[in-house]
């Protein structure tokens, strides 16, 4: 198994592991709740590096065409793909960043497939002939995100990185350590990955522990970022995405690049675009606010199931559960109350469900 | 399905329609109404709009509909749910003060 440079670090921060797909991973520190609250109200700083990451230089671009499904050759210069790679019968296996670095193309994926089984799929597609270089043992990630997560990044590289777009890269010195900042995050607060080389890892994530301390920063796992991906209705591999499998029922079809180059797994998804949805995953929570709400619980009307719940947690921002169900079509809309298990009423809902609080602050005024 | 469900979801997906429409061709989005799920975000992260992207959306809104937004309501530009929200309600409004 595959774990992470600054284990030892984590495990003294108090760090409960787990394991995903083969990488070990940082499942909490002091409780996800407390987690969540510290990433929605000051900052967390999470080790991402159980994601696979690779670079490929820019003319060996072809790789990354053939295995992501967004539009690769389009990715400006410092910027970020958001974008998603499928088996050949166009079912989910990565969620993806690619960015634009310069020379380089670098990309990170959290997975659904394990190290070796992404490297075969890469392998198949010419990847070290097209001079692709695995990242995932000579570098960490760090993923600070949360309301003050800007005032922590701007007291460690200066005002300028205030003005890094969302989805952007830049190049920092930290320390005399070269980082690469990505504004990214999928918590719906600020939120920023820094790419760090493998030996300063550890000085590195002290640094900015140290620099968010008077910000209020915190370590969290893996478990509060599920809770935040999906109150601030953030995809999630791990969950909804792993347990529909499908992207199109999932709603991602922005991911993906209809009309561009040919990718693995794009003829599946194609036919059944053309073939129409069946299902859908919508937005749910009990009409009562202490009401369960759990991962395959099944939802009614009038007595006849019409969906089931893929993903589900406590959501302490609207203090109360919440979760996305896939619905058959037609009754695939926000607004609606319908049958939970015993007798609990549910209701479908639009998400996200709140306004972040960092939507509200301007960082081009500060 | 009952009736009452089927009239609410008729009037929810009628606006959904509306919209969705309107972001295509307003935004010359390369996509089918179909391929736009209801919570896709709008901002940031999803279709990524921006700061002028925003006001044209926010421009068809107010056109399609006859409802105002004011400057400070960025809110409900979250995700196609939302703004339908915010539209279905103010409707509501509207054809309550008539009756």
């Amino acid at each position: 198994m595959r774990v992470s440079p600054i284990r030892k670090l984590l495990a003294d921060r108090g760090a409960v592991f787990g394991e995903r797909a083969g990488v070990e991973i940082p499942l909490r520190f002091s409780g996800a709740d407390k987690e969540y609250s510290a990433v929605r109200d000051a900052a967390g700083l999470c080790d991402f590096s159980f994601m696979t990451r690779c670079r490929v230089p820019e003319d060996g671009l072809d790789v990354l065409e053939q295995y992501a499904c967004g539009s690769v050759a389009n990715i400006r210069f410092g910027r970020v793909l958001h974008t998603m790679a499928v088996n050949d019968d166009g079912m989910l296996e990565s969620d993806v960043y690619i960015a634009n670095d310069d020379e380089n193309l670098i990309m990170l994926c959290e997975s659904l497939i394990d190290d070796e089984a992404a490297t075969a799929v890469l392998e198949g597609m010419g990847a070290s002939k097209e001079g692709l270089e695995d990242m995932s043992e000579s570098t960490a990630v760090f993923g600070l995100d949360g309301l003050n997560a800007w005032a922590i990044a701007r007291d460690l590289f200066g005002t300028d990185v205030l003005g890094l777009p969302y989805l952007s890269i830049e190049n920092y010195e930290l320390d005399d350590v070269e980082i690469k900042l990505i504004r990214g995050g999928k918590t719906s607060e600020f939120g920023y990955l820094f790419i760090v080389p493998v030996r300063q890892a550890a000085a590195i994530w002290e640094r900015i522990e140290k620099a968010g301390e008077p910000h209020g920063l915190v370590p969290v796992g893996t478990e509060a970022h599920s809770m935040l991906r999906l109150d601030g209705r953030f995809f999630n591999i791990y969950e909804e995405g792993a347990r529909v499998s499908d992207p199109l029922p999932l709603g991602l079809q922005w991911m993906i690049d209809f009309d561009g180059d040919d990718f693995r797994g794009k003829a599946a998804i194609l036919e059944r675009r053309t073939k129409g949805l069946e299902n859908k995953i919508i937005g749910v929570t009990p009409s009562d606010p202490g009401g369960v709400l759990e991962i395959g619980d099944e939802i009614a009307h009038r007595g006849e199931t019409v969906a089931k719940v893929v993903a589900a947690t406590y959501s302490p921002t609207l203090k109360k559960r919440i979760g996305l169900a896939l619905f058959e079509l037609p009754y695939a809309y926000s607004g609606l109350t319908l049958e939970g298990v015993d007798g609990l009423l549910i209701e479908t809902i639009s998400m996200p469900p709140f306004m972040p609080r960092s939507l509200g602050v301007k960082l081009d005024e500060m | 399905m009952d009736l009452e469900l089927e009239k609410t979801i008729e009037a929810r997906a009628a606006v959904l329609r509306t919209i969705k429409e309107d972001l295509i061709t307003r935004l010359n989005l390369a996509y089918e109404p179909d391929d736009l799920h209801e919570d896709i975000s709008l901002l940031g992260s999803g279709l990524g709009l921006d700061s002028l992207d925003a006001l044209e959306v926010i421009l068809g809104i107010e056109h399609s509909f006859g409802v105002k937004i004011a400057d400070d309501n960025i809110g409900i530009l979250r995700s196609i749910n939302t703004i339908a929200d915010y539209v279905m309600a103010e409707k509501g409004k509207n054809e309550e003060v008539q009756s």
